[in-house]
């Protein structure tokens, strides 16, 4: 992902996304301005409803927005066609979902390979890649395994692993902990700080677990839709 | 990877794969002894047709086809039947000479068809000595003996022993007359063609017409009614004669070829009805299995999975289960045509067809029988599946992502 001038990965300018249930017009997101730097770790914070996840998928192009513009280090997301979206995301974005986020007929070494094979990585490369991160995460003995034999937290840690293995810019995590338990959850939240540390992943997640909020150093509340408060951790 | 993919999800569901691969199989094999019986049974008339009366090729002298006449006939029929019988696929060749004439018996008398023919040669080609219901077949030796269509006795009440009196015209302009013996009562199978048929020794029939070593139709009976084209072209080309018209089947006997073609069409028609079954079974399944994986999708776009590539995932899993049905399909089918080719199936009541009594219908193993069949599955199944493939191409990753 090519760096845009003052590091923003992320650029939103005046988002607003409106649904329609029932004919009925629904505003989830209100014209959202933010920025987000290269190595942040940020958290979106807010209630059911406040347009956390809806934000989520449209700064990643998983959704289109209704009014304003997302830049994505420095591209303009509106300007790309569907394949050339989907190309940007295997090459820039990792993506770790709430849950149900692995491919039920690929073992676990698959679908952390998936993405890698989709890039075109050679196959020694991305043996190397997926053995060494199953390693840091601690699945090296689950390569072998369809997801269904997995618990949740190592269902999301394999969704972890499949989102950095292709070493992306910028790692989105809707509600990352939402299915786990407080130690699985702990843990997991761990694990992304360090490979934030480390190599200056951007990572962005949306949760309303407090104990998660206490590990972003930036928090972005938003509320109906509107960014209420944006802070960062000293 | 696709392949993967699409590989175990058909193992993931697998009732829904049996159920999808069953009803491609089904009409495979529908499709398959369809072919096979519409081939077998036709193929079957049409030799039947061929080889036991006309003739698979016939000879004549140039127009005698568009419009016969005593005077357009062959002279050579020695020298042309060495170079026919050289020809590859050629199995006989048979003489035979045509007039028209009145018979008479007693106080009845009937418009005729002579039919001189060669009785050893006629009766190896076309077994015109099995048709032969009362009386005897012919000598080898011409003798004044004629057979009679069973029709035609019929009309001049006559009967095997009787003497007819035939009058015609003869090829040097004389009233051509004279007296034959009833020596065998023909059924040939067909009503129209007994009601007047007179058959004569070919030397009686040229000596009544004064048409002595002349013939009007060479009549060629082939190897294989497959190969009739190019053992029709061949003897053409060996021929080399502008003066003589080389005709298949299908040039001579118009109105039989273009009723059988008429029949066959319903083979397809058939083939058609089967078809739409499969289709219907394929879209209904292959919808389900879109809309139950929609979240699936959602999440292979988000990782990067192009719309191209995820319509290709929907269309190798439907294309995987067709290509199983159909070499499944295969098997089963050779199976029951090659029972069926050898041993055919009884029909409750004869019946027949251009002439020629069948009691029995046979189907046929051929390529076609299967090729047919399985492109038509296949790309059925390719065709049916594109809509739910783009479906699942199409569809945001965000919404797709939200459905459970």
């Amino acid at each position: 992902m090519n760096k845009k001038e003052n590091n923003h990965v992320v650029m939103a300018q005046g988002i607003v996304k409106e649904y329609r249930e029932d004919k009925v017009p629904v505003k989830a997101l209100r014209g959202i301005d933010l920025t987000i730097d290269e190595g942040e770790f940020t958290a979106i914070v807010g209630p059911s409803g406040s347009g956390k996840t809806t934000f989520l998928n449209v700064i990643s192009g998983l959704d289109d927005a209704t009014g304003g513009s997302v830049r994505l280090s420095g591209k303009l997301l509106s300007e790309m066609s569907g394949k050339e979206l989907s190309d940007f995301r295997r090459d820039n974005i990792g993506f770790i979902f709430q849950s149900n986020n692995l491919i039920p007929v690929l073992t676990v070494e698959e679908n952390v390979e998936y993405v890698m094979l989709l890039q075109g990585v050679p196959k020694k490369e991305r043996h190397e890649r997926v053995k060494k991160i199953l390693a840091d995460l601690g699945l090296e003995d689950m390569a072998d395994r369809r997801p269904n034999r997995l618990s949740g937290g190592q269902q999301q840690r394999a969704g972890v692993a499949r989102a950095m293995v292709s070493k992306p810019a910028l790692v989105l995590a809707d509600e990352p902990t939402a299915s786990l338990d407080s130690e699985a959850a702990e843990s997991l939240m761990e694990i992304m700080r360090e490979l934030n540390e480390k190599s200056k992943i951007t990572f962005i997640f949306s949760t309303h677990d407090q104990r998660v909020m206490k590990k972003a150093r930036r928090l972005i509340v938003l509320k109906d839709g509107k960014v209420d408060r944006d802070e960062v951790k000293g | 990877m696709m392949f993967k993919i699409a590989l175990r999800n058909i193992f993931r569901r697998k009732r829904r794969s049996i159920i999808t691969m069953l009803t491609m199989f089904v009409g495979f094999v529908l499709a398959a002894i369809s072919i096979g019986w519409s081939d077998g049974t036709y193929n079957n008339i049409i030799d039947s047709f061929t080889r036991n009366r006309l003739g698979h090729i016939q000879i004549h002298s140039q127009g005698y086809l568009d419009k016969p006449s005593l005077y357009k006939n062959i002279e050579n029929y020695d020298s042309l039947r060495n170079v026919i019988a050289d020809i590859a696929g050629v199995e006989f060749t048979t003489p035979r000479l045509f007039a028209s004439g009145l018979a008479s018996l007693n106080d009845k008398s009937a418009g005729v068809r002579i039919i001189g023919v060669d009785p050893e040669i006629e009766s190896r080609a076309t077994h015109l000595d099995r048709k032969v219901a009362e009386g005897r077949y012919f000598s080898a030796q011409p003798s004044n003996k004629a057979l009679l269509g069973r029709g035609l006795a019929k009309i001049l009440k006559a009967s095997v022993g009787d003497t007819i009196v035939i009058i015609s015209q003869a090829a040097d302009g004389s009233i051509a007359n004279d007296l034959y013996a009833v020596f065998g009562i023909v059924e040939s199978g067909d009503k129209m063609e007994d009601r007047a048929s007179f058959y004569l020794h070919l030397e009686d029939a040229q000596q009544l017409l004064v048409l002595q070593n002349r013939i009007h139709e060479i009549a060629v009976i082939c190897d294989n009614l497959a190969d009739v084209p190019q053992t029709s072209a061949g003897i053409e080309e060996a021929l080399n004669d502008s003066g003589l018209d080389v005709a298949t089947w299908k040039e001579f006997a118009k109105s039989f070829y273009r009723a059988m073609r008429a029949d066959k069409e319903g083979m397809w028609i058939m083939l058609v009805v089967i078809l739409i079954m499969v289709a219907v079974g394929v879209l209904n399944t292959v919808l389900m299995s879109v809309l139950e994986r929609t979240h699936e999708y959602g999440v292979l776009r988000a990782l990067g999975t192009a719309p191209g590539q995820v319509f290709r995932l929907v269309i190798i899993e439907v294309l995987i289960i067709a290509v199983a049905g159909v070499i499944i399909g295969c098997g089963l089918s050779y199976l029951i045509n090659d029972a069926l080719s050898a041993h055919g199936v009884p029909l409750p009541e004869t019946f027949t067809y251009g002439g020629v009594e069948f009691k029995r219908m046979y189907t046929e193993v051929n390529l076609r029988s299967f090729y047919i069949p399985a492109l038509s599955v296949v790309v059925s199944a390719f065709l049916v599946s594109i809509f739910p493939a783009v479906k699942a191409a199409r569809i945001p990753p965000a919404q797709a992502m939200r459905s459970v």
